[in-house]
């Protein structure tokens, strides 16, 4: 998609989720990996959450996953969002097993169903990029 | 800790509103002095003062924390003070703190209480406050996420799991609004049809206006004191009886439905168990939810149907006044959320339906009861069990 303008908030990283919004600037999205417990995380820790291990690595999602959930928000946010409207809030379940918050776009609101599968399709602004989803062609 | 350890005996509320030209102090000074008069006490009776902190004002925050209450009241018996702080869920630990407060030699009564004015919030508190209180700033915010946004995802996956239709959520209001219309305290109190909540504006699909709460002006308070003592001071002391708790998860991305709806509600089972009662032996399921839907798989998760039964039930007239489940007499969506003190109005709620004193939503013979509290936007569940004796 093509670079535009908005007041759509930066991510506030953390030290250990640089990198993440690094590689998402490259169109990549990154999921941190546990190699003491073979976990995917999401998201990224300084410590793997489940067995806080600190032997933690980066793989990169296939970008294909399923819609968990959706709303299409028309009224009622705050003004910085406000241009948006109406946009498709949801949480997509990815193949590797991690569930994000994101929005869908280039859909037909109506035909949107729980459970369809989606793809991902970066959204660049000035300073960052965001992970939006788009139903699978 | 235990069962029939605490208990409330006296309440005194302003009703829920808007009221941008009433002071938070007047409404701090209106609500303690009448609990303590309905409690039967003299105001140098009071030992420590327990208050829910209004999160969204901070000057408000300073004085309440800074020891204020006791000195406004001229309550020359108390020892201590304290101001806590779980978003929603304060009131519950307002209530721990006070139990071991009354049964530990540190104050024999204690004053709980909550005030918050939004309309008395400047645009810049309410902007620094409202829009990221309890919202991720990296991986839900950058989104457009909003506390109505997240409720309707989960609202669009609980009816494509069940089949609940828009007509049985808007159902939920009505009956809401039947409690209301029977409540001085409630803010909205017009008769509500099925028709008009789905003809009200959509906000986020499938969530209409009439199906969001509305942020509103609210103060309450409580006398509580041991179980021991309660009956010396109270004709009619309400105990709690059992409690118990789940963290689920700060970020909606975290919070797996499955744990919410299997494990939360697991809390109100173990909560019953400590009572030594079941769900049969509930009068009043005072169930605090915020969102229709939410209020479905409560009932649903709590074992009271099965799922995508809980609408039809709510449509059948069931859970309003009359009905054979009394649920959420408060009014909820018809009542106004108070932000972080709506679990104030539900245990004053609690405590007004079981010492009789529920006027015309009195549900006859009311003897025990279950509630629930949640913080920030989904973070825990508490479940309790409240009783009019030890069973």
């Amino acid at each position: 998609m093509s670079e535009q303008k908005s007041s759509i908030p930066a991510p506030v990283p953390q030290p250990w989720t640089e990198e993440f919004w690094k590689a998402a600037r490259e169109h990549k999205f990154l999921v941190q990996h546990c190699d003491d417990c073979n976990t995917n995380i999401f998201y990224p820790r300084k410590f793997c959450p489940e067995c806080w291990g600190a032997n933690l690595s980066w793989i990169e999602a296939s970008g294909k996953g399923k819609l968990y959930t959706f709303t299409t928000t028309l009224y009622g946010v705050e003004p910085r969002f406000a241009p948006d409207l109406p946009y498709v809030l949801a949480l997509v379940d990815l193949d590797e097993g991690i569930r994000v918050m994101t929005r869908i776009v280039n859909c037909d609101q109506d035909k949107l169903k729980c459970d369809m599968p989606v793809e991902i399709v970066w959204q660049d602004f000035d300073e960052f990029s965001l992970y939006y989803f788009q139903p699978q062609s | 800790m235990g069962r029939g350890k605490l208990a409330v005996i006296g309440v005194g509320e302003v009703p829920t509103g808007w009221y941008p030209d009433r002071g938070d102090w007047e409404m701090i000074n209106t609500t303690c002095m009448e609990a303590i008069r309905d409690a039967g006490l003299d105001k140098n009776d009071i030992e420590g003062v327990i208050t829910v902190n209004p999160m969204a004002q901070p000057k408000l925050q300073s004085e309440i924390g800074f020891g204020k209450i006791p000195e406004e009241l001229g309550l020359k018996g108390c020892k201590d003070i304290c101001i806590v702080n779980a978003g929603g869920a304060t009131t519950t630990n307002c209530l721990r703190m006070a139990e071991h407060w009354v049964n530990n030699g540190i104050a024999k009564t204690v004053l709980i209480n909550h005030v918050t004015r939004h309309s008395g919030i400047t645009l810049a508190d309410a902007i620094n406050f409202f829009a990221t209180a309890g919202i991720d700033l990296q991986w839900e915010y950058p989104f457009g996420m909003s506390y109505n946004g997240v409720m309707a995802l989960q609202a669009t996956r609980y009816m494509h799991d069940t089949g609940t239709t828009p007509e049985e959520l808007a159902a939920v209001c009505v009956a809401n609004r039947k409690w209301a219309m029977l409540d001085p305290n409630a803010r909205f109190r017009k008769p509500l049809t099925i028709e008009q909540v789905l003809e009200s504006r959509m906000v986020s699909t499938p969530l209409h206006a009439f199906e969001c709460n509305v942020l509103s002006d609210g103060a309450a308070a409580m006398v509580v004191t041991s179980g021991d003592l309660a009956p010396q001071i109270s004709k009619t002391p309400v105990y709690k009886l059992g409690e118990d708790v789940l963290y689920l998860g700060a970020t909606a991305t975290q919070r797996k439905e499955r744990r919410r709806m299997g494990e939360g509600p697991g809390a109100a089972h173990k909560a019953l168990a400590e009572a030594g009662l079941t769900l049969e032996d509930m009068d009043i399921l005072e169930i605090y939810f915020a969102y229709p839907h939410a209020f479905l798989m409560l009932l649903e998760a709590l074992g009271v149907c099965k799922p995508g039964e809980a609408g039809g039930l709510v449509m059948e007239g069931h859970t309003s006044p009359g009905g054979k489940l009394p649920c959420s007499t408060i009014g909820e969506l018809s009542r106004g959320h108070t932000g972080s003190g709506v679990s104030t109005a539900y245990y004053v709620e609690c405590a007004r339906q079981l010492m009789g004193k529920a006027g015309e939503r009195q549900v006859p013979n009311a003897r025990y009861l279950l509630t629930n509290a949640a913080g920030g936007s989904g973070m825990n569940m508490i479940w309790s069990v409240w009783g009019r004796d030890i069973p």
